[in-house]
């Protein structure tokens, strides 16, 4: 029995011995594929290491560039929105939501999520220029043709000087040249923990211009051949270089730069207006269009959910209204057509939203492919207008505005003065332009944000709350938020 | 050599000596087991002790008759749950009847991670709920059988919703990891159907969630233990942050086939009802409102503003405010619903092989309109002993379960969110059976007609979901074994969702439909080899190491399109005009896994344990990749000590004392890179930004510690156990806020410190245990939830939509505390509501906003107790909650008390207010003096600030939530049929609460989140059901 014991002991040892040995045997083998077995690969996204490595990441870029412009907070719907929302144009309802209301109140607070939005999607769209600016140079790929290289880095200075310009006019004291309330000026790829505080006005115009003379250079119109045919007006042209800098002169008040660059545009010939405002709404890329960003039915815009959604919308249904004050100043207008892209009509709005009524500008329920007008001709002849008249040619003021008035109704410009150049240039950008993003910002211009849309409002938009507890107060807040 | 004939000889002898047919000797037999109180023990297990391979098992009433080839011996009789038996027996002495005493709760065997554990070896703090807990209780899902029953487990049903996702916390950690029968089991929600929109259609939320753990059916388990320290859950190591929830299935056991009909039938009513005005008093109210105003009017005309129109105050209401029509929208929208439940099940086998068998389905229809959940289970579990070393098993279920969807709980547009404030002077149909266009009555709150968002708005959710493991135990020596287990779970789940042209949403499209469906399969392999060895009865060493593997990987393919065949009744994707967006994706991960752990016990009374996991997760970054998770604990049985006085009091005292580590790295896959996703621009593909990574990302990490006290007294007459805990995340992994100027909002990263500490007790007690028994238990734990860390001060939150802040997370406060404007009641005078000027602008908005109250109670628990008296047994379970707020956010839409949002025409005619209001408005501020809560009614002024203290709660509650009685029919023969019980049960009888909503017991955003979680936006009301059920075993 002891004998039989000892047979078992060893058999135990070996047992043992053998376990162990195929146990490490085996975890050796594991552990080796545990590194192959733990790599496991997204296959719904491209790592950022694995972009800008050939010419096609480099195209891949550039349409996510353009997509950056489309986010709903920004071109694709609240951004140009909101803008009217805060002035006499327009106003909001919706919901009874504490966030429009600060539109509709004229009380806009530091916690409204849209601004939030806007600020994080336009510093998105820079985000991807300055990753393109970054690489594009860097590619080392045959089939990448130097033009398409050339024109693509032009592109992305150009939108990185658009979306600057926005979050500045949004955001900053952009008719003060000595104001220290800039934007933060990014120009490189952002990491985490940077901190950004605010440029001055100056430098952040200086880098605008910066850009925007790089992508002069470099832009072409639509001779640079993609694969997928040559560029149209739904992608950034030299035309809409040049116009970008004639809207950026102006806000800066340099008149006869605004004036020169206005002229390059109109006298391209590459643009002209139309005879019937509403073809502008109704049609893509209308002869109108120096940059449209262009929607469609599977890749759509916010417009309409916000400023139509159906015929018989309550007020809480529709975001963004057409402000009364609006038809009033259209019914000082009888002969502008323009008046029928804002409806009032008690037959159309639902009594909830009167004595408001809704822009017509974007319309297709079922479609909801709305464009964003980022730039058309009538607004560089408005431009022209102005410098001419800021400059002293009340003629030459008075002949582009009669330009745009002939095809809009055939109306008469009154005689310009010194006196009432301003209220005339004014009204008519205003019967152009509205609910395309300009009202707000061409109030703050002449200073009469407060005497037109309330006398506690102010001409500048409060960054985020969220932005100035994310770099730690290191942004400065503008006084009286 | 020579030797050799004689062993074989030997060895001839031996083996004619063990068989029994070949030798005379043999003595028959008999006797009958019993418990206590005298019932027959069946399938109790009788041996012969000097030879274990005679056995066998009594049959249904309780005798056995066993032949061994001996003359005199022991016999050893075993049942699960009581003391073993040993009955020497002899020729003269061969009818042995016996009685089994209950084994000590302390005795009993309990599933811990990788293995089993007598109770009184272990040194971590686990709930565990078996027996009586949850047999035979129809229960809908897992976590009704856990509710209250359990210290430091918080269940929450956020919404009644048939087959909705229920919120389960441990110890103030949500969403624990679920492991069945070993295999940790997917819990998320598989659909991806939004329940909450806005009124354009776009996605707000996911409101309530489907759980996939109710896939699980709840008549299936036998038992489930709550990990919740390190100790006992950090061998689950990377998942285990959150607690671990294990879950064993009923195996069978060796005897005479057994089979078990299980019938139930029942009816569902809402348990509560709010109660708005009728027409009249709808009315009356706007009236009110209107002669209120025009008194202030008439007291300072320019109380309105300069342009102020007084006619809207005086002139007649239209013709539309006055159509005798009455409508209660409540009671049009809900119903009495049935409730069904059957199952068969057989188990059964022999020695070497056994198995459990099981097939049940579960109808419940729902309480709101147009709602079901139905569920078809099945299951086999089979266990083969193949000699004495090698045994193996499978455990294979499948899962069909379809839903009727119903969207309500964070959104706008569902039907109970219509209903709640819809108009009383509105009909449902017109008189031409078309439906009513709400549009042209008196709510504006509306988004539609509620029986056309029910009717005309049709989803279902169909899941199919096989669960199959097969594993071998492998017995190298006696006390080392070696385990091997493969499983999968394979899912594949569909959603179809369909706007009729009728509904607000698809009227402009030609109806609209989205079809998708997801699909997840999920393998694991686990090897363990396990060390067991006692020596001497004083050291006892368990040993346990490990290797497991595993690899999930899922795709979703979702489609939705628009305009369909005009009459057609077509609802696919494929019938539709345009296709408006697609999505198909994967998503996957892999876990690599070792894990070691050392049990020592000494004497069994100092126990020592240590654990040890290395996690390697594919979500973290290579040089992250790995995680360890190590753990520690001591136990002490005092009364084991022989200083220890001799007591019949304190039989049994344990302390015990656990620290250490797990991980959690729920964040979503692929979250340490930056990525460019694919997007469109003009029908051109391209790559966009999708985030910014931190590379650095690694194992979010939970330590903890636990102090725990076990006591039994007078053995088992009393028992329970109190617990400290003290845990502190560190490294939260969170979505945190970082500056704009990134390009991008947020960051996943490792950011923050979160603390849970509390205590918690429990005590059970059968005072009487005769002829009549009663048990009763009481489980209190007390929470104490706080942030202690943020990458900055404070982070607004955004339950039910994005428009106003409802929840802050700030340091030095609890988790999901709520932002609001502190309300100070009316003014007795003017009847006008006050509310802190925090910030003294003189304007009250949301910049007056401050931490207003808490959504996680201070205490939860609950009482049980049973009384059992001959053939009758009643069962009382209650669950209570205090100290917690809801935010009853659906209150600020309803309570409105005649406020309209400018619902005039130009004639200065009134057609529309906000909304119907509740029957308690009626107590509001009309005259001077009134003392009341409810401001005075206003046509112009909105006197309902949604977010603040004026619709924040008092949650707590004490829920008598289950009553059952049943009743055992004695059968005179047991032939046919060897028991039957029938039984009667009320679910959720009654809540004790002031809180004037459904239901305190809620959170609209599905409650996953706990930030953002107790938030009351419409979320289905739960129902009070009744059953009446037979439970049959032949």
């Amino acid at each position: 029995m002891k004998k039989n014991l000892s047979i078992n002991n060893n058999l135990m040892k070996s047992h043992i011995r053998f376990s162990i040995s195929i146990l490490l045997v085996a975890s050796l083998l594991l552990f080796s594929s545990c590194k192959k077995f733990l790599n496991v690969e997204s296959p719904n996204d491209v790592a950022n290491d694995n972009m800008f490595t050939d010419g096609a990441s480099l195209l891949s870029a550039r349409i996510g560039l353009y997509n950056t412009l489309q986010n709903a907070a920004y071109y694709g719907g609240y951004f140009p929105l909101m803008i009217d929302a805060y002035s006499d144009n327009g106003t909001a309802g919706g919901y009874d939501s504490p966030q429009l209301n600060q539109f509709n109140d004229k009380a806009l607070g530091a916690d409204n999520i849209f601004i939030s939005n806007f600020w994080v999607a336009a510093y998105n769209t820079i985000y991807t220029a300055n990753q393109i600016i970054a690489h594009v140079d860097g590619i080392n790929d045959p089939a990448l043709s130097d033009e398409v290289r050339t024109d693509v880095k032009g592109e992305a200075y150009c939108i990185r000087a658009l979306a600057h310009f926005d979050l500045l006019r949004t955001f900053g004291e952009h008719w003060d040249l000595s104001s220290k309330y800039g934007i933060p000026v990014v120009q490189t790829v952002a990491s985490p923990s940077d901190i950004f505080p605010r440029n001055t006005v100056l430098e952040t115009y200086d880098a605008i211009f910066a850009d925007l003379n790089e992508a002069l250079t470099l832009v072409s119109n639509d001779d640079v051949e993609y694969g997928s045919g040559t560029k149209t007006t739904g992608f950034v042209t030299n035309y809409f270089v040049r116009g970008l800098m004639a809207r950026v002169y102006l806000y800066m008040k340099d008149y006869s730069n605004a004036a020169a660059m206005a002229t390059d545009v109109i006298n391209s010939q590459a643009f002209s207006l139309v005879s019937d405002p509403s073809v502008i709404y109704t049609t893509k890329l209308s002869s109108e269009s120096i940059f449209e960003l262009q929607f469609n039915v599977q890749d759509q815009s916010e417009y309409n959910n916000l400023s139509y959604v159906r015929d018989d919308a309550l007020r809480v249904d529709v975001s963004f209204l057409a402000n009364e004050n609006l038809d009033l100043f259209f019914q000082q207008r009888p002969a502008d057509t323009r008046a029928s892209l804002v409806n009032f009509d008690p037959e159309i709005n639902d009594p909830s939203i009167q004595p408001d009524g809704r822009t017509q500008k974007y319309r297709g329920e079922d479609t909801k492919d709305n464009s964003a007008y980022i730039m058309r001709i009538a607004e560089l002849y408005l431009i022209r207008a102005e410098a001419r008249g800021a400059m002293g040619d009340f003629n030459g003021c008075a002949e582009d505005l009669q330009t745009i008035a002939d095809l809009r109704g055939g109306y008469g410009i009154p005689e310009i003065d010194m006196l009432n150049f301003e209220s005339v240039v004014q009204d008519e950008r205003r019967a152009e332009l509205n609910f395309e993003g300009h009202r707000y910002f061409d109030l703050a211009r002449i200073g009469q944000v407060a005497d037109v849309v309330g006398e506690n409002v102010l001409p500048v938009f409060p960054i985020p709350v969220n932005e100035i507890s994310a770099t730690g107060g290191a942004l400065e807040q503008y006084p009286g938020y | 050599m020579q030797r050799r004939p004689i062993h074989l000889l030997l060895l001839l002898l031996l083996i004619l000596g063990n068989s029994p047919n070949l030798f005379a000797q043999n003595l028959k037999l008999t006797g009958v087991i019993r418990d206590p109180k005298g019932e027959p023990l069946i399938g109790a297990t009788v041996r012969w002790k000097e030879d274990p391979s005679y056995g066998t098992q009594t049959d249904e009433d309780g005798r056995f008759e066993l032949e061994v080839p001996a003359t005199s011996g022991t016999l050893v009789y075993s049942y699960v749950g009581y003391n073993n038996h040993e009955d020497p027996f002899s020729a003269t002495h061969a009818n042995l009847d016996a009685i089994l005493t209950e084994q000590s709760e302390l005795e009993e065997v309990i599933v811990v991670g990788y293995g089993t554990q007598k109770k009184s070896d272990i040194t971590g703090a686990i709930s565990s709920l078996k027996g009586d807990d949850i047999r035979g209780l129809p229960n809908p899902n897992l976590g009704t059988s856990i509710t209250g029953k359990a210290t430091g487990i918080h269940v929450v049903t956020p919404s009644g919703t048939p087959g909705a996702g229920l919120l389960i916390s441990v110890r103030g950690s949500e969403n624990p990891l679920y492991v069945v029968d070993g295999i940790p089991m997917i819990s998320e929600s598989n659909s991806g159907l939004s329940t909450s929109y806005d009124t354009q259609g776009n996605t707000t939320g996911n409101g309530q969630n489907v759980s996939s753990i109710a896939d699980l059916n709840p008549d299936d388990i036998a038992s489930i233990e709550i990990l919740k320290d390190a100790s006992s859950a950090s061998i689950y190591g990377a998942r285990a942050a959150n607690g671990v929830v294990l879950i064993t299935t009923k195996r069978g056991a060796a005897g005479k086939t057994s089979f078990n009909f299980n019938y139930y039938t029942g009816m569902q009513q809402r348990s509560k009802k709010i109660n708005f005005m009728s027409a009249d008093e709808f009315v009356a109210l706007v009236e009110d409102a209107r002669a209120q105003d025009l008194k202030k009017y008439e007291e300072d005309p320019t109380y309105f503003g300069e342009d102020f129109n007084p006619d809207i105050l005086t002139n007649p209401l239209p013709d539309s405010w006055n159509t005798n029509v009455n409508v209660d929208w409540e009671d049009e929208v809900m119903q009495n619903a049935p409730v069904n439940n059957v199952q068969l099940s057989a188990s059964g086998g022999t020695e070497k092989n056994r198995f459990y068998i099981s097939t049940s389905y579960f109808d419940q229809q729902g309480i709101v309109i147009n709602s079901y959940y139905k569920r078809f289970n099945n299951r086999m579990n089979f266990d083969q002993q193949v000699n004495d070393k090698l045994s193996f098993g499978e455990n294979v279920s499948f899962t069909y379960s379809k839903n009727r969807r119903s969207f309500n709980d964070d959104t706008y547009t569902g039907i109970v969110t219509n209903a709640l404030g819809c108009s009383p002077l509105m009909p449902p149909y017109n008189d031409d059976g078309t439906y009513a266009d709400y549009t042209l009555y008196q709510a504006a709150w509306l988004s539609d007609n509620p029986i056309l968002s029910a009717n005309e708005v049709i989803a279902y959710s169909n899941s199919y979901r096989g669960l199959g493991t097969v594993w071998a135990d492998y017995k190298i020596l006696d006390d080392l074994s070696f385990r091997t287990s493969w499983s999968a779970d394979f899912t594949y789940f569909t959603d179809d969702q369909y706007w009729s042209p009728l509904t607000t949403d698809a009227i402009e499209l030609g109806g609209k439909a989205t079809n998708g469906s997801f699909k997840q399969l999920n393998w694991l392999g686990e090897n363990t080899l396990t060390y067991d060895k006692s020596w001497n009865k004083v050291h006892h060493l368990n040993l346990l190491g490990g290797f497991t593997l595993q690899r999930n990987q899922s795709n979703r393919l979702y489609v939705t399109g628009q305009g369909f065949p005009i009459g057609s009744g077509l609802q696919n994707v494929s019938s539709s005009a345009v296709l408006t967006s697609r999505l198909a994706d994967g998503t996957g991960w892999a876990l690599v896994s070792f894990l070691g752990r050392a049990n020592y016990d000494f004497k069994g009374k100092y126990l020592a344990s240590f654990s040890m996991r290395a996690d390697g997760s594919s979500r973290f970054g290579p040089e992250n990749q790995y995680g360890y998770f190590p753990a520690g604990s001591v136990g002490w049985r005092i009364t084991q000590e022989s200083f220890f006085p001799e007591s019949k009091v304190f039989t049994d005292l344990k302390l015990r004392l656990s620290y250490g580590l797990t991980g959690d790295q729920e964040i979503g896959d692929f979250q340490y890179v930056s990525f460019w996703s694919p997007i469109t621009y003009t029908g051109i593909a391209g790559l966009s930004p999708r985030n910014i990574a931190d590379p650095n990302l690694r194992w979010q990490s939970n330590a903890k510690l636990n102090a725990g006290i076990d006591y039994e007294l007078w053995n088992g007459i009393v028992y329970g156990s109190l617990e400290y805990y003290h845990e502190e995340k560190y490294d939260l992994l969170s979505e945190d806020a970082i500056p704009g100027t990134t390009g991008f909002a947020t960051i996943t990263r490792n950011a923050g410190r979160v603390l849970n500490s509390g205590w918690e007790f429990n005590i059970n007690a059968t005072p009487i245990r005769a002829a009549v028994t009663w048990d009763i238990g009481f489980n209190i734990s007390y929470l104490h939830n706080e942030v202690l860390e943020l990458t900055s001060d404070s982070i607004l939150l955004y339950a039910y939509n994005d428009l106003a802040p409802s929840h802050i997370l700030a340091v030095g406060q609890p988790q999901g505390s709520y932002w609001g404007v502190k309300y100070l009641g009316v003014d007795p005078e003017t009847g006008d509501p006050m509310y802190e000027d925090l910030n003294g602008d003189g304007v009250v908005d949301d910049n007056d906003a401050t931490i207003i109250g808490k959504a996680l109670p201070d205490y939860y628990g609950g009482i049980t107790t049973n009384l059992h008296w001959k053939n009758w047994n009643l069962n009382v379970a209650t669950s209570f909650s205090l100290g917690n707020d809801v935010y009853n956010m659906i209150r600020g839409e309803y309570l409105s008390l005649g406020y309209s949002p400018e619902g005039w025409d130009a004639e200065n005619v009134l057609y529309q207010v906000y909304s119907n209001n509740p029957e308690y408005a009626n107590d509001r501020w009309m005259n001077p003096g009134d003392q009341t809560d409810i401001p005075r009614a206003s046509l112009i002024n909105s006197n309902n600030y949604q977010n603040s203290t004026q619709n924040l709660e008092n949650g707590s509650f004490l829920r008598l939530s289950n009553i059952g009685l049943s009743y055992d029919l004695k059968l005179k023969s047991k032939q046919y049929i060897r028991a039957c019980q029938f039984y009667l049960q009320v679910q959720n009888l009654y809540t004790f609460t002031s809180y004037s909503g459904y239901d305190p017991e809620v959170s609209s955003t599905g409650g996953v989140d706990i930030n953002t979680t107790g938030v009351d936006y419409a979320a289905y009301p739960k129902a009070r059901t009744f059953l009446l059920g037979v439970n049959l075993s032949f």
